[in-house]
């Protein structure tokens, strides 16, 4: 029973089509596209702070119909690759589509500010290619997202019992679902060819010690996870701070001196965040 | 899409008979050969072959198929255009895999439509016919007719060879079907900052291999060139190991032993400006490319070179 019913929840948010996008990036990208000094760079940039739109963008180069399947793991190759003319159609697409409604805010503050930790993090391990653990950072809760578009009765239900129960929202998903929003943002990114570079660190975010590649990679995205929201900056629809995997800290090798430069560093990064972040709210409230 | 030369437009059968059709083709820099026997049509394919064929099916019981064969039996014809006129209850029941046609135009015949759909064939015809299977950017043909058409022009031009470095070491080590990716890579970085920094006044097209071609104005020869080595330098890391890239090299052992240092990807751009020196001939500025070439092929890394030196032009 319970199995039958599993499929069918994995069915449903595999056929995800509508992932719903903040009106203001949409509106200040629009405005963009129409504009002919805008380059490529600029609406990268501005992509780049919205965790559906990036999402989108590397579903996209990552089809087989641009021809780089489970490659591309960085969004500005994937902006690069893709160029002006189709992020603009993706724009225009994403536009049409449902949009973010105010209280998706918290979980695209969390978004951003993971991807702004998982930066910090990537560049101290001095690793490969920094922006790959960052882009990851940015889409780890993508399921979260997909749970909420595509099965709105079961999500009003994991959100009652996170209140009633004082319970996370993770715990509050296992109990109805079966399943938790990592794992199904490790299919979706699976079913849209990214690269494991990417499907891992999602997939694995609550649970790094899973994986099998990507260790260093689950670790320092399950460690920026924890630290955003023990900062308080958004949230993923409940007020608990997820309990951090031992084995994921000691991979690491972070000491508690180095937690505080870590700590300023990210403070610091976080500044600029917040204030696109009120840009970003002003901008929807002129829309509205 | 302009009409340069006159474009010649066989007409096979007794459809589109009106003096008007003449005319009109006229008025549109076409030539109409018109042909009511399948045989003389035939011969002139054979012997000089036109630029587009407009068939009548069922024409002469089977003359039209033998026409059609003719064209498409030659690899040198296979990019004529064919348009074939058919009869409205004819429609769903033709053969397309016999009739492996373009185009088709159902009778009676607008003249307006038929020269609309002349047009678009030529069109097509020009976005798709040398085009690389891999890349899909425009080949040789393309290539020279662009080069000779920008050293006519008043207006300067830098006609810029990019070729990838390193290239038989990679696929050697990363296999076939990477290398193929690294090729759709460096076609796809191209298009996207040649459209983005010269829009419509610009080319892009595919030499071979790892050999392509971009054209943009003088005047943003330097970005362009700037801008691709930039964006191929983000991209390439998606393309290589995380060891590889740490170590910035690789060595491979060869049968005997022997140790190699091999370099990673890179890109290398030899541009030649025709504002510069005074060419009349497309194989002149390819020739002059190589010699600049050989010269920014030989620095470490990704490198573009602008060859400024002016040469009198000899004749």
């Amino acid at each position: 029973m319970i199995h039958d019913k599993k499929a069918e929840f994995r069915k449903a948010l595999r056929e995800v089509k509508n992932l719903p996008t903040l009106p203001g990036i949409v509106a200040k990208l629009s405005r963009m596209a129409e504009d002919p000094d805008t380059t490529t760079e600029q609406m990268g940039k501005l992509i780049s702070k919205d965790h559906i739109l990036s999402a989108k963008l590397l579903k996209l180069v990552n089809s087989a119909f641009y021809g780089f399947p489970q490659k591309i793991s960085s969004l500005s190759s994937a902006i690069i690759l893709l160029g002006f003319n189709v992020i603009k159609s993706l724009i225009i697409s994403a536009s049409i589509f449902e949009l973010m409604e105010t209280s998706d805010l918290e979980l695209w503050e969390h978004s951003l500010g993971t991807a702004v930790v998982a930066n910090v993090m990537a560049k101290r391990l001095d690793i490969t290619d920094p922006e790959e653990v960052s882009t990851a950072g940015l889409i780890h809760d993508i399921g979260k997202v997909a749970i909420k578009m595509e099965l709105p009765e079961e999500y009003d239900k994991i959100c009652n019992i996170v209140e009633m129960k004082q319970i996370s929202f993770r715990e509050a998903e296992l109990l109805v679902l079966g399943l938790d929003h990592a794992e199904v943002g490790g299919w979706l990114a699976k079913s849209w060819f990214l690269p494991k570079k990417l499907v891992e660190p999602i997939a694995y975010h609550h649970a790094p010690k899973k994986a099998t590649d990507e260790t260093l990679a689950c670790a320092i995205l399950h460690f920026s996870d924890v630290v955003i929201r023990g900062l308080g900056y958004g949230h993923g629809a409940d007020i608990w701070v997820p309990p951090l995997s031992k084995k994921a800290f000691e991979e690491l090798g972070v000491g508690a001196d180095d937690f505080d430069e870590i700590l300023d560093e990210v403070d610091e990064k976080l500044w600029d965040v917040k204030g696109f972040s009120i840009d970003i709210q002003q901008e929807q409230e002129r829309e509205e | 899409m302009q009409v340069q030369s006159t474009d010649r437009v066989m007409l096979v059968g007794n459809v589109l008979s009106g003096e008007d059709v003449q005319l009109m083709l006229t008025a549109s820099g076409y030539q109409l050969l018109r042909f009511n026997d399948s045989y003389h049509a035939i011969g002139v394919v054979l012997e000089d072959p036109p630029d587009f064929l407009v068939l009548e099916k069922g024409f002469e019981n089977g003359g039209d198929i033998n026409v059609l064969n003719a064209v498409k039996g030659c690899l040198q014809k296979t990019n004529i255009p064919i348009l074939l006129v058919v009869t409205e209850p004819d429609i769903s029941d033709i053969d397309w895999l016999v009739y492996s046609v373009d185009d088709f135009l159902v009778q009676p015949v607008p003249p307006a439509h038929f020269i609309a759909r002349i047009n678009l064939a030529r069109a097509r015809m020009a976005r798709v016919f040398d085009n690389n299977p891999l890349s899909r950017l425009p080949g040789n043909t393309s290539i020279l007719r662009t080069i000779q058409d920008v050293i006519e022009k008043d207006e300067k031009y830098g006609v810029c060879y990019v070729d990838i470095d390193n290239f038989k070491p990679y696929n050697d080590r990363y296999g076939f079907a990477q290398g193929d990716d690294v090729i759709l890579m460096v076609a796809r970085i191209m298009v996207n900052v040649v459209e983005e920094s010269a829009r419509n006044d610009s080319f892009v097209g595919h030499v071979g291999g790892d050999d392509f071609l971009f054209i943009v104005p003088e005047d943003k020869v330097k970005k362009t060139c700037e801008k691709m080595l930039a964006n191929f330098e983000v991209v390439r890391k998606m393309f290589l190991s995380p060891e590889d890239l740490k170590a910035g090299c690789y060595i491979e052992k060869n049968r005997q032993g022997t140790e190699t240092r091999f370099e990673l990807l890179s890109l290398s751009i030899a541009v030649v400006l025709t504002g510069v020196q005074s060419f009349s001939h497309s194989a002149e500025v390819s020739n002059q490319a190589m010699q600049v070439k050989h010269y920014v092929k030989k620095l470490a890394g990704s490198n573009y070179m602008i060859d400024r030196r002016q040469k009198r032009k000899e004749d």
